[in-house]
């Protein structure tokens, strides 16, 4: 991978809610270029945008103005069927409370992006997902129940899942914010273990010790990118 | 490999049983509805139909002198007659174990009774048929009137002779018969070779006549009948003294079915659409729960049309399962329905199998239905962004507050608070409420108007009351002179006082030559006390009038030629002469009447005979009154007077009562089926708030809330929905009662008095209180159930 090619690019993205009398913005026109294999991490208090920064990348959100192109696609012109193919290929998504269907089991909700994707044969989706469940230790926790599964637990399954169509991009909403510091830091952990097989990953992230171990570290500040740090040599480089 | 998405539709059914079952519920219950109502409706009118064809109705029935079978076959030789078999009918008075006094009994007799090819009579299974000398087959419907058993013995009544013992043998079927629940008198099948044991001679006096159907009218079939007559009775010199034509395929509770029939079918109708908001709001709710795992679907590559499929997928198993269990419940109750009915109307069903249709329709019910009130809440939810779906927590609760409505029901002050909280969380969620409440308003409407025709029905026996202001009535086989009469009857204990009527057959000579032979003409004394006739238009009868003429609503309603003004000919007992029409009271359910003065009467028969006495009772007590009636009809035939019937006041009502008591049993049937709707509509809806509201009840537990304090809330919540639609549903009863009342008067041909009924009202407020908490104890035992952890979790 070229450090130099450019995965993912925002251009003026402007993103205004409409909360009732004053409409709200989010985002104040960013610009933004991730590399592939890049560790990003997004910080800022709480309300600064982050969360909407990390939205208008994967597609969960729309921007108001601006453009959005990741792996050449540009993501602000695609419409929701589209753009849910489209994220299924392209970008796995980790969130804060993990999000995992709860009536489906461990594997299960591994496998459901292939189902959705068409994604391999019915034979080699299961073998990949028990392969990804054993890159995050939880091939013998297969067949529970996301319920019966520990906070960390459902966390690596959600990663799991996150990378079930291999995608390029990894993009984590808070991924540690419901963990404590131990298995925080486990998950971290992972996601370093990608960033080492080439996925650039993009974390929206509260957390200042977490924040110090990215490449790149972008503050959020009322809607706009207000500082950006490169703590330490991005992996390759 | 099943696929993922299969696995989690299946896991999302079973995982959730108690919402499934409710959801099922809510189909199956629509899918029963339908197929109870109109599989019953389709299977009575086909089996109806069937046997009423089947049975060679007759076109005409003359009431003659006394004939033989000379002259039926003479009639078979007329143009234009197909089949004509004589018989003899009459009136006897019988007493048996179960009866405290004598009752009449219609006795039919034929010459061979195995070749009856007019009116045909099926014979039930038991007992034997024919029946010899001495025995008798009861129609099937005295059934209905009493505990009538094989073996069981009557002791029948004889002018000049002892009573005479007949035994039943048998029941056997005449769909033309009047059910002796609506006569108060039972009809039985003997052979001629009982008619002298009887006292009866062994000729005919009724002659039942079918003619060619081809382009058969009512006319058409009164001038064959008029020819017959006169060609071949009166060219005997055989009297013809009445002839009752009626309308060609027209059964004479045709009118009562049908208004069943149509009620059935507006209640099916009403019974799908109910289904149909039942399982909208149901699915509505469903997606809004599902939401958030919508937004994850389509996070991680899920088309909208996948995840379309997958909770299209899961309603179609829904509606699988509620076709499963509500098909073959609608066909047990289906039948226990069509046997109560036919019972009622007399109708013998031979088979109870719906239609196809039927069973097509109830399939579309479970099925379609359900689908098509998806379509539109599962695609708004697939097609909601992923960032709205996933900030969606199941509970609108940022919608609450920005109305006008919630700012004032948010303003109200003084309640105490989990009845604040209850009232606010009715409103929490106005789509849900808007179709709850809809379907509970429509079912309490239903329930209400009900109670407003059974209300209408009472007024309507209130008016004949005001009528009858006598208290028994007795009927003689042969007119007889009122003078003697009455002082015999007046020496009776319990008599306050008594008036004799002038009876006479009476036909109306028509326009077009044509005539009507149904009608009865009474003379009362023109100044009577035993009447109070409600005049609807012109006057009632004075002293000295001559030629004047009142005619009842029924009369008018048969003969529109009859109004007030009008100069007609009336045919009496074979006196012809002009009337003058001069008022029109309201009809007392005894069928076309026309009245006169009893002089005026008797000077156009040239007899003053009496054939009918109404009597006054010294007490109000209807047991008492019936003793003494039969006081007086055994003085009667110690003085030599042949009594042919004999009834209280009270037992009229009750007959009258029972023949409109049909339409309300009915509906009361299919109120009970379309408020069952309503209340799984309510628990449905509920249960889906608690499941909804499972966070905020964690909130509640985790601040002090006590599982009382939670089980208050919703049951509160539930009674709040429950009363505001029978609020709505009282204001939608007003006219939809209304139309239904009238809509019944109209089909039935009987003057309904509309009454709104506003004890029905009270009774339904009532019991939609207690449904609606009934209703909500499943759903608040579960919110009460919520732990702290469990609920603060949910997501």
């Amino acid at each position: 991978m070229s450090e130099t090619s450019s995965l993912l690019s925002l251009r003026g993205v402007v993103k205004v809610y409409d909360t009732g009398e004053v409409p709200f913005t989010a985002l104040r026109g960013i610009d933004l270029e991730v590399h592939t294999g890049e560790f990003v991490g997004i910080i800022g208090k709480s309300g600064s945008g982050k969360t909407t920064l990390i939205n208008m990348i994967t597609g969960i959100d729309h921007p108001t103005s601006g453009e959005i192109v990741v792996a050449g696609t540009r993501v602000h012109a695609l419409s929701e069927n589209e753009l849910a193919r489209w994220r299924g290929r392209t970008i796995g998504v980790v969130f804060q409370f993990f999000q995992l269907l709860p009536t489906l089991t461990v594997l299960e909700n591994v496998l459901l992006p292939m189902d959705f994707c068409h994604m391999w044969t019915p034979r080699e989706r299961t073998a990949r997902a028990m392969y990804l469940l054993e890159q995050v230790e939880l091939a013998d926790q297969a067949d529970k129940l996301p319920a019966a599964l520990s906070g960390g637990q459902q966390q690596r399954a959600a990663i799991a899942r996150a990378l079930a169509n291999d995608p390029p991009i990894l993009a984590a909403d808070e991924p540690t914010g419901n963990l404590d510091s131990k298995t925080a830091e486990a998950v971290f952990g992972l996601f370093e273990g990608l960033v080492q097989q080439h996925k650039t990953i993009i974390m929206v992230t509260h957390d200042n010790d977490l924040a110090q171990r990215v490449r790149r570290a972008l503050h959020v500040s009322d809607g706009q990118i207000a500082e950006e740090r490169v703590l330490r040599p991005r992996h390759g480089a | 490999m099943r696929s993922v998405r299969v696995t989690k539709v299946l896991r999302d059914l079973s995982s959730h049983w108690f919402r499934t079952l409710l959801v099922v519920l809510s189909i199956a219950i629509g899918v029963f509805a339908v197929g109870v109502i109109l599989g019953g409706r389709q299977v009575l009118v086909r089996e109806f139909d069937r046997e009423y064809a089947a049975s060679q109705p007759p076109n005409a029935v003359l009431y003659t002198a006394p004939f033989d079978e000379r002259i039926v076959r003479d009639v078979l030789e007329y143009p234009g007659v197909e089949a004509a078999l004589g018989r003899r009918s009459a009136e006897v008075r019988y007493s048996w174990r179960g009866s405290p006094g004598l009752r009449t009994l219609r006795v039919v007799a034929y010459e061979d009774l195995e070749s009856i090819s007019v009116q045909k009579v099926v014979p039930e299974q038991a007992g034997h048929w024919p029946p010899g000398r001495g025995e008798i087959v009861l129609e099937s419907s005295a059934k209905q009137t009493g505990d009538y058993r094989v073996g069981d013995v009557f002791t029948i009544a004889r002018e000049h002779d002892d009573p005479v013992g007949v035994k039943v043998v048998g029941f056997a079927h005449d769909v033309n018969a009047f059910p002796a629940q609506f006569s108060g008198a039972e009809t039985g099948f003997v052979s001629f070779a009982t008619l002298p044991d009887l006292g009866l001679p062994q000729t005919f006096d009724q002659l039942l006549v079918v003619f060619d159907q081809d382009g058969l009218t009512q006319r058409s079939a009164s001038r064959v009948a008029e020819g017959i007559a006169r060609d071949v009775f009166e060219a005997n010199g055989i009297a013809v003294y009445a002839t009752d034509v009626p309308k060609p395929g027209s059964h004479f509770l045709g009118d009562i079915f049908k208004a069943v029939s149509l009620l059935l079918l507006a209640l099916g109708i009403l019974a799908l659409a109910l289904s149909g908001f039942l399982v909208t709001n149901t699915v509505s709710a469903l997606m809004a729960q599902h939401i958030k795992q919508v937004g994850i679907m389509k996070a991680v590559g899920g088309h909208a049309s996948q995840v379309t499929a997958m909770y299209l997928g899961m309603v179609g198993v829904y509606g699988v399962m509620a076709v499963a269990i509500g098909l073959p419940a609608a066909t047990v109750t289906g039948k226990w329905f069509i046997g109560y009915a036919a019972d009622i109307l007399n109708i013998r069903v031979v088979s109870h199998a719906p239609p196809g249709w039927v069973t097509a329709l109830e399939i579309a019910v479970g099925l379609i239905v359900p689908l098509l009130a998806a379509v539109v809440p599962v695609h708004a939810g697939t097609r909601m962004s992923v960032a709205h779906a996933l900030s969606a927590a199941g509970v609108p609760t940022t919608e609450f507050g920005h109305g006008r409505f919630d700012r004032l029901l948010g303003g109200v002050r003084g309640l105490p608070r989990p009845v604040a909280l209850s009232l606010r969380n009715t409103f929490l969620r106005k789509g849900r409420l808007a179709l709850t409440l809809a379907t509970l308003t429509l079912a309490s409407a239903v329930v209400m108007s009900v109670f407003c025709v059974q209300s209408s029905i009472d007024r309507t026996i209130d008016d004949l009351d005001a009528w009858w202001r006598y208290d028994m009535e007795i009927r003689y086989e042969r007119p007889v002179d009122a003078q003697v009469l009455e002082r015999e009857i007046r020496a009776v204990d319990g008599v306050s006082d008594v008036e004799s009527w002038i009876t006479a057959p009476t036909s109306l000579a028509r326009a077009d030559g044509t005539r009507n032979e149904t009608l009865v003409t009474q003379g009362v004394p023109a100044d009577t006390t035993f009447v109070a006739p409600s005049v609807t238009s012109g006057r009632w009868l004075e002293p000295g009038d001559t030629d004047a003429v009142v005619v009842n609503t029924d009369a008018l309603k048969a003969e529109p030629d009859l109004g007030v003004g009008r100069r007609v000919t009336l045919a009496m007992l074979g006196r012809e002469r002009t009337w003058r029409v001069v008022g029109v009271v309201k009809g007392q359910m005894g069928g076309p009447a026309l009245f006169t003065t009893r002089d005026a009467l008797a000077t156009c028969l040239g007899d003053a005979a009496v054939s009918r006495s109404v009597v006054k009772s010294t007490t109000s007590d209807a047991q008492e009154q019936q003793q003494t009636l039969e006081r007086i009809e055994r003085r009667l035939e110690e003085a030599g007077y042949a009594v042919a019937e004999t009834h209280t006041v009270a037992d009229l009502r009750d007959q009258v009562a029972s023949q409109l008591g049909i339409l309300v049993s009915f509906l009361v049937i299919m109120a009970a089926l379309l408020a069952s709707v309503g209340v799984i509509g309510l628990t449905g809806a509920m249960s889906i708030n608690v499941i909804e509201s499972t966070r905020e009840i964690g909130v509640m537990r985790a601040i002090g809330a006590t599982h009382d304090s939670i089980y208050r809330i919703f049951t509160t919540e539930g009674l709040v929905v429950g009363l505001m639609s029978w609020a709505l549903g009282a204001v939608v009863a007003y006219p939809l009662s209304y139309y239904l009342t009238a809509g019944l008067s109209q089909t039935i041909g009987v003057p309904l008095t509309y009454r709104f009924s506003w004890s029905g009202v009270g009774l339904w407020c009532a019991a939609i209180g207690v449904i609606s908490i009934v209703a909500s104890l499943a759903p608040a035992f579960r919110a009460s159930q919520v732990s702290v952890r469990d609920a603060i979790a949910y997501e």
